[in-house]
């Protein structure tokens, strides 16, 4: 199988990009695919602490391409699934520490012995967002249904369009359907309607989502999150599996109360 | 007085300059019409109307009235100009420009684009990104940035947009914008220029 960059980008802050990245990881992971996670947020770096691997780190992605040491020694294992690798940012450089092009030759190498390599980027329009983008395949543009953060999705769909990524997809993150429901929140076709991309998935707010990221411990692991229910769709769907959309209704329920319906039905 | 009728190459055409009001005309037309029920079915009509108009109704009875003899009426002939049409044409004032440029993408927060003459965007303008014309623009999409037409002054540019609900729009040196808290939800076409030294919006009627 050919392997794929993928850059995780939004543009605004606090969407929900390192969150997605692990989440998506770590889902691909449990398919039993190798995949890889770089941190391209140098200097202020999160992915290892959602990912619980914080204490791990010995060398980071500045060091790699500095030539301080081995890519293999810099990739951190992940302490639950085999697949699954994490490199991590440098938390006392910035962003010009890496340049596009060391980033490019550092996804090529990764290719060889990975089947997905996510690219989590950091906020902003700047070097840090050039590097991140640099070597991608693909790209996912995480977004919450607030006007400021799909205002900035699309100006980053703008400026992965003129890197020559034109097949960025959409996740929409932290959808709250009651507010949906009480047109106090833009609904999805609202998003669509502006960002016009495909829709990869929606994901609902869950508070679930702060428990796991504070323990490390990514909430696709847990069956009965319904934020992480949507992660494992979202993952299977960028395998190139059909995964039907659900509907918000469908979305907010649980495991629990999705057997529930089912036993209903069946009744 | 009676209406001339002569028959040229397999056509009809009726000369009705004589007559001054409609109703004259009908009678007219109807009395030689039942003289001439040996022609051809789907034979072409030219009438000459002299210095007359008729209005969209009465041409319609008059087309009626020769359908019913299996006729079809080919042309009105008329010396008077034909005013109501170059008032149901929204474009009849705009000023042309040679250079146009298409753009056949949407145009997302951050873009822009700068055109001397025309600027025809097949694609949305989304928030943040701004299209700049010295001539007019027109959007076969959703213009929700911003526009500036006319922009070394000319006041007779437009800008028209298939969904029109713009952040600001400029022509020549009026600047507007949306009134604030109100949201006006409209689902046809619309067309912005300056009327009376303002800026206004018009539904697009073609």
């Amino acid at each position: 199988m050919k392997s794929r960059v993928i850059v995780i980008t939004s543009g605004k802050g606090g969407v929900g990009k390192t969150t997605t990245t692990a989440n998506i990881g770590t889902a691909l992971a449990m398919m039993d695919k190798k995949v890889v996670m770089i941190d391209t947020d140098i200097g202020l770096r999160n992915l290892d602490v959602v990912m619980g691997l914080e204490n791990r780190i010995v060398f980071d992605i500045v060091d790699v391409v500095n030539g301080n040491c081995k890519l293999k020694q810099a990739l951190i294992k992940d302490k639950r699934f085999d697949g699954l690798y994490l490199l991590p940012a440098a938390q006392t450089k910035d962003k010009t520490a890496v340049s596009p092009h060391q980033m490019k030759n550092l996804t090529n190498e990764l290719r060889k012995d990975f089947d997905y390599i996510l690219v989590d980027c950091p906020a902003g329009i700047e070097q840090g967002f050039k590097n991140a983008v640099a070597g991608a395949d693909d790209a996912i543009v995480v977004a919450t249904p607030e006007i400021s953060s799909v205002r900035d999705a699309d100006r980053i769909i703008g400026m992965l369009e003129a890197s020559g990524l034109n097949n960025a997809r959409l996740i929409i993150n932290r959808l709250r359907s009651k507010m949906v429901k009480r047109g106090d929140m833009m609904d999805i076709n609202d998003i669509l309607d502006i960002l016009s991309i495909e829709l990869l998935g929606v994901v609902p707010e869950d508070e679930s989502i702060v428990v796991s990221t504070n323990r490390g411990e990514p909430a696709v692991m847990e069956t009965t999150s319904r934020a992480g229910g949507a992660y494992r769709r979202i993952s299977r769907r960028l395998i190139g599996e059909k995964v039907p959309m659900l509907s918000i209704d469908e979305e907010n329920l649980n495991f629990v109360d999705r057997f529930r319906k089912i036993l209903k039905l069946a009744r | 007085m009676s209406a001339a009728l002569r028959s040229v190459n397999g056509e009809i055409r009726v000369d009705m300059r004589s007559f001054n009001t409609f109703s004259e005309i009908k009678n007219q037309l109807e009395k030689k019409l039942q003289r001439i029920d040996s022609y051809v079915l789907g034979t072409l009509v030219t009438l000459d109307m002299g210095d007359k108009r008729l209005s969209s109704k009465q041409v319609r009875e008059i087309e009626d009235l020769l359908l019913d003899h299996g006729l079809h009426l080919r042309e009105l002939r008329s010396n008077s100009k034909p005013r109501e049409e170059e008032d149901e044409n929204p474009f009849g004032d705009m000023p042309g420009y040679s250079d146009t440029a298409l753009i056949c993408r949407h145009l997302r927060s951050g873009q822009k684009v700068f055109c001397e003459g025309n600027l025809v965007i097949l694609g949305d303008i989304n928030p943040g990104a701004e299209v700049v014309a010295g001539g007019n623009i027109v959007v076969m999409g959703s213009l929700r940035g911003l526009a500036h037409a006319g922009a070394f002054g000319d006041e007779r540019a437009i800008i028209s947009a298939y969904r029109l609900s713009p952040t600001q729009l400029r022509i020549a040196n009026h600047i507007t914008r949306p009134p604030d808290g109100e949201v006006i939800v409209v689902s046809t076409p619309e067309l912005a220029r300056i009327r009376a030294g303002k800026v206004v919006i018009e539904k697009l009627k073609i």
